[in-house]
C-alpha cells in the first residue's frame, strides 16, 4: 500500500507573523521525513494544519492525490492520518488500556486482542493495566503511539518525540519508528535536534521563517550543513575551556541536605551534597520534574532549609529567603520568565527593582527611588544589549531572548559570586541563546561561579565544568565534564549507573 | 461557534473610562426599569441622582455618605491589590464601632479633648484585629480568607445585636435595644450647623492621601503590587509573602474600623442594631468601580452613595421601595465587570460550518 501525502500552497498568518508562507512539500510512504527548524519557524504550525487543528488560510492536503479537507482532529483521523504531540493527552489515574479504549471504537474484547498484537509485533513492554501515572515518560509516549497504531494510519506524526526522553529510550523510539516505516507507515519528524534527523530520517525538509528553505537527502548532509540551513548563518560554535579548580576557592557547600514536600506533586529531594569552587560552573542535568525546581528554589532561598545544609563563603545561609541571600552576592534566574523572574504587565524598571539588593537605594528609607531604579535598568539594557532604552515598556512586549537578557543582566549587574540558572535559553532562537551562553562564560572568565540546571544537555557539555545528573531527586555523582559524554548523561538521567 | 480571545494590549485610558461607561449603561437600564414601571424615566432618574443632591443638605447627606464608603474601599483596594479577598469589610467596621462604642460608654460622663481620639484609636484597632483573624487563619492555616472574613460579618451582627439588646442596653431605654448616648466629646465635631457633614471627612482624605503614598511611592506598596500580579515573583524576590498578607488585612480591617467608628460618632451617636447600611459590602463595589485607585476611590463613593440618597428620594416621591437603591448597585457591579470582560477579551463569531456538525 502506497501513501502519498502532499501539502501545497499552505499559508497561515496570524497577526504580526507569516507561520506558513506558501509551503509545498511531497512524501511518500516507506521513507521517514525530517521537518526541522527553530523554534518559531513554522513546523507546529504546519504540524496542526496537518492534524485538523488549525485551518490554513489558503493552500491544499493531498492524500493520496484526493484533496482532503482536515477541518477538525476528527477528519484527520477519518484520512488515517495519526499524530504524536509532544505533550502527552492521557488520563493520568486510568488504566493504559482504559486510556486506549476511549477513543477506540473497537469492543473491549477485540481490542485487547489489536493491542495484545501491536505490542508483541513492536516488541514494546507495558502492562495494560496499571494506571499510566507510573508509566515512565517513555512508555507513555509509547501508549499514545499505540493509540494511533490502532487504527492502521497511513501517516504518522510525531512532534518533538525525544524532548522527554532518555538518551536509551530516544534510541527505542527511533528503531519502532524504522520498523514502522517498513511497514509502510508515513512518518513525519518534527524536531531541531540535527543529530537525530542524521541518524533517524530519510529526508528532511529545513523551514525556516515559515518557508521552506531546502529539502534534501540525509546522506547527503552533515550536522553543520544543517544548523547553517536551519538558521540561516554561520555559527561559530562555542566550546568552554575547561580549567582546573583543585587550587581554587570553595565558595559553596551543600552538604546533607534533605527536603520533603506536602505537594505530592513536588519531588522530595534527598541526601544532596555538591561544592563549588571560584570560577566554577556546575551544570545539574535531568529530565524534568525529577527535583529540579526544588533545586532551584533550595538554592534560590524560595524555600527554606537548616542553616547549616547550605554554607555560602563560610556563612550558614540555610534560612535565608531570596532577598536576604542577595545581599551575600548570590544571584538567581529562575526557569519560568515569563511569570516567576518578571512580571509582564509591570514596566522594564520595576521588575529590574526586584531585584532590591541594599546598595541600590531603589527604596530609601522605605519610599521607591524611581530615579535610580531607571537609571540603573539604562544600564542593563544598554550592557546587555536588550533592543530596547524604554525603560518604561511593560516587559511583555520584550521578546523571549530580550527579556532573559534583561533578567540576567539584572541578576548580574551586581557582580555576584555566584549564579543559579534554571533552564537560561529555553524557547530561545539561536542568537539568543548564543549571547546567554556566551554571557554565562564570561562571568566563569571573571572568576564568578555558576550553577546550571538544565534539561539541555548541549548546553550542559557546552558550559560546565562538572556535571552531575539529579534523578529523582538524588543527585549522581559529580563528574568532570571533559569525561562525560551525552551518552553517559543519558543512561544517568533515565536513572540507570555508570562505574 | 463563538471564540473568546484575550485582547494582547489594553489601553490605560479606557481602562480607566469604562467605569464611565458603566455608570451610564447603568442609567440607561434603570430607565428601563422605571418605565417598565410606569414611570416617566427621564423624570424617574431625575429625581433618583439630581433631586437629592440639589440643596446644600442634600450635598452634605452625600458626603456623609461617601465617608465611610470612601474610607472602606480605600481600606479594600490593599487587599483586593495584592489578591486577597476581604469580603468581611461590614464585619471589621461594626467591631470597629462596638470596640470604639464601648470606649465610649465607658467615657459616657466624661469631656474632655482626649475621648474622641481615644475612641478613634480604639475603634481603628477593633476593625484591624478583626481582620487579623481572616489573615491569620489564611497564612497559618490555610483557610480561605473569602469565606472566613464573610462568616464574621455575621459574627459581628450578632455580637453587636446582643450587647445593644444586653449588657450595653441604656439602662434608662425602656429596653429598646439602643445604648446610651455618647457625651459630647465623644461625637465628631459638626462642620456646619445644620446639616450633618462631620468631622470623619477629614479623616477620610488623610487617608486618602496615605494609601496613595504608601501604595505608589513606597517599598510596601511595590510588594503589593507585584504580589497582586505574581504571588510566584514575590516569592523569588523574597518579599516576605505572611507578613503582607496579614499587614494588608490589618490596613483594610483598620480603614473600615475607623468608618464604623465614624458613623456612630458621627451621624448616630450611640450603638444600635444598624449601624451601617450595608457600607461593608457596597465599599467592594466601589473599590472596584474606582479601579482600586485612591483618586478613583473617591469618585466612585460620590457616585455610589448618591444611589443610597436616590433610593430614599425616590421611595418619598415615586413609592417604590428603597430597595432600588441597590438594584441600582447591582447594576453598576454589572455593567462595570462586563464592560471589563469586553475590555480584557473579544469574542469573535465564526460561522458554523456543516460539517464541524
Amino acid at each position: 500500500m502506497n501513501t502519498k501525502l502532499k501539502v501545497s500552497e499552505i499559508s497561515k498568518i496570524y497577526p504580526g507573523c507569516i507561520a506558513n508562507d506558501k509551503v509545498s512539500l511531497e512524501f511518500g510512504s516507506g521513507k521517514i521525513y525530517a521537518l526541522l527548524g527553530e523554534n518559531g519557524a513554522g513546523k507546529s504550525t504546519l504540524v496542526k494544519i496537518l492534524s485538523g487543528v488549525v485551518k490554513p488560510d489558503s493552500g491544499e492536503v493531498f492524500l493520496n492525490n484526493e484533496s482532503i479537507k482536515l477541518n477538525s482532529p476528527l477528519d484527520a483521523k477519518k484520512n488515517n492520518i495519526g499524530m504524536v504531540f509532544q505533550h502527552f493527552n492521557l488520563f493520568e489515574t486510568l488504566s493504559v488500556f482504559e486510556n486506549l479504549s476511549i477513543d477506540s471504537d473497537n469492543k473491549d474484547e477485540d481490542l485487547r486482542v489489536l493491542v495484545n498484537d501491536i505490542l508483541k509485533k513492536y516488541n514494546f513492554k507495558i502492562d495494560l493495566d496499571i494506571p499510566v501515572l507510573n508509566l515512565s515518560a517513555g512508555q507513555k509516549q509509547k501508549v499514545e503511539i499505540i493509540r494511533c497504531l490502532i487504527r492502521n494510519p497511513k501517516v504518522l506524526i510525531m512532534d518533538e518525540p525525544t524532548s522527554v526522553l532518555t538518551e536509551q529510550e530516544t534510541d527505542d523510539l527511533f528503531i519502532s519508528l524504522k520498523q514502522f516505516s517498513k511497514d509502510g507507515i508515513l512518518i513525519i519528524y518534527i524536531t531541531h535536534k540535527l543529530k537525530e534527523v542524521l541518524s533517524l530520517c530519510d529526508e528532511v525538509a529545513v523551514m525556516r521563517k515559515g518557508k521552506v528553505v531546502s529539502v534534501s537527502n540525509t546522506i547527503n548532509e552533515k550536522i553543520e550543513s544543517l544548523a547553517n540551513k536551519m538558521v540561516g548563518e554561520n555559527l561559530n560554535t562555542i566550546k568552554k575551556k575547561i580549567n582546573n579548580f583543585k587550587d581554587s576557592e570553595e565558595i559553596l557547600k551543600v552538604s546533607n541536605l534533605n527536603f520533603k514536600s506536602d505537594d505530592p506533586y513536588e519531588t522530595n529531594l534527598k541526601d544532596l551534597n555538591l561544592s563549588l569552587k571560584k570560577g566554577e560552573c556546575l551544570g545539574i542535568a535531568g529530565i524534568s520534574g525529577n527535583g529540579q525546581n526544588e533545586l532551584f528554589q533550595i538554592l534560590s532561598g524560595e524555600i527554606i532549609t537548616e542553616g547549616t545544609s547550605i554554607m555560602f563563603r563560610n556563612k550558614e545561609i540555610g534560612k535565608l529567603n531570596p532577598r536576604e541571600r542577595r545581599e551575600y552576592l548570590m544571584a538567581f534566574s529562575p526557569e519560568d520568565r515569563i511569570s516567576q523572574a518578571a512580571v509582564p504587565e509591570l514596566k522594564i524598571y520595576e521588575n529590574v527593582a526586584l531585584n532590591n539588593f541594599k546598595s541600590s537605594n531603589f527604596f530609601e528609607k522605605g519610599l521607591v527611588n524611581e530615579k535610580k531604579i531607571k537609571e540603573h535598568s539604562k544600564k542593563i539594557l544598554s550592557n546587555f544589549s536588550v533592543n530596547t532604552d524604554n525603560v518604561e515598556l511593560k516587559s511583555q512586549f520584550l521578546s523571549g531572548g530580550n527579556l532573559q537578557k534583561l533578567i540576567i543582566g539584572r541578576e548580574l549587574i551586581t557582580s555576584p559570586e555566584l549564579l543559579v540558572c534554571f533552564n537560561p535559553t529555553w524557547g530561545l532562537d539561536v542568537g539568543a541563546i548564543n549571547y546567554i551562553h556566551e554571557t554565562l562564560i564570561q562571568i566563569n572568565e571573571q572568576g564568578k561561579s555558576s550553577i546550571l540546571i538544565s534539561t539541555d544537555n548541549d548546553e550542559l557539555l557546552k558550559l560546565s565544568d562538572r556535571i552531575c545528573v539529579i534523578y529523582k531527586g538524588k543527585l549522581s555523582k559529580i563528574m568532570n565534564a571533559d569525561t562525560v559524554t551525552a551518552e553517559k548523561l543519558g543512561i544517568l538521567m533515565g536513572g540507570g549507573s555508570i562505574d | 461557534m463563538i471564540k473568546i480571545e484575550k485582547r494582547n494590549d489594553v489601553s490605560q485610558s479606557i481602562y480607566f473610562l469604562t467605569p464611565i461607561l458603566a455608570i451610564f449603561l447603568t442609567l440607561f437600564g434603570g430607565g428601563i426599569i422605571f418605565y417598565i414601571l410606569g414611570f416617566n424615566p427621564i423624570e424617574a432618574l431625575k429625581f433618583f441622582f439630581i433631586t437629592p443632591i440639589s440643596d446644600l443638605y442634600g450635598l452634605s447627606e452625600l458626603l456623609v455618605k461617601a465617608t465611610p464608603l470612601c474610607l472602606i474601599a480605600i481600606g479594600l483596594s490593599f487587599c483586593f491589590k495584592s489578591n486577597n479577598w476581604n469580603i468581611g469589610a461590614e464585619g471589621q467596621l461594626i467591631f470597629g464601632g462596638i470596640v470604639g462604642g464601648g470606649v465610649a460608654l465607658l467615657f459616657y460622663n466624661h469631656d474632655g479633648f482626649y475621648v474622641l481620639p481615644i475612641i478613634i484609636l480604639s475603634g481603628a484597632i477593633g476593625g484591624m484585629l478583626f481582620a487579623m483573624i481572616p489573615a491569620i487563619l489564611k497564612t497559618y492555616f490555610n483557610t480561605n480568607e473569602i469565606l472566613v472574613s464573610l462568616m464574621l460579618v455575621y459574627v459581628a451582627k450578632l455580637l453587636l445585636d446582643y450587647l445593644v439588646v444586653g449588657p450595653w442596653s441604656n439602662p434608662e431605654g425602656f429596653n429598646f435595644p439602643e445604648t446610651r448616648q455618647f457625651s459630647e466629646s465623644a461625637r465628631m465635631p459638626i462642620l456646619f450647623d445644620g446639616l450633618r457633614i462631620h468631622a470623619g471627612i477629614f479623616i477620610t482624605l488623610i487617608t486618602v492621601f496615605l494609601s496613595w503614598l504608601i501604595l505608589y511611592k513606597t517599598y510596601l506598596g511595590f510588594q503589593i503590587k507585584v504580589s497582586g500580579l505574581s504571588l510566584k515573583t514575590a516569592k523569588y524576590a523574597g518579599y516576605k509573602g505572611k507578613t503582607m498578607i496579614i499587614i494588608v488585612f490589618m490596613i483594610s480591617g483598620a480603614c473600615a474600623g475607623l468608618a464604623g467608628v465614624g458613623e456612630i460618632t458621627g451621624p448616630i451617636g450611640q450603638l444600635h442594631r444598624n449601624i451601617s447600611p450595608d457600607y461593608g459590602f457596597t465599599a467592594i463595589i466601589v473599590a472596584f468601580l474606582g479601579r482600586l485607585n485612591p483618586v478613583g476611590i473617591i469618585f466612585a463613593s460620590l457616585i455610589v452613595a448618591l444611589t443610597y440618597l436616590g433610593a430614599e428620594t425616590a421611595q418619598i416621591f415615586l413609592q417604590v421601595p428603597k430597595y432600588t437603591g441597590q438594584v441600582f448597585q447591582g447594576m453598576i457591579l454589572f455593567f462595570l465587570l462586563g464592560s471589563d470582560y469586553l475590555l480584557f477579551f473579544k469574542i469573535k463569531f465564526l460561522g458554523l460550518k456543516k460539517n464541524e456538525l
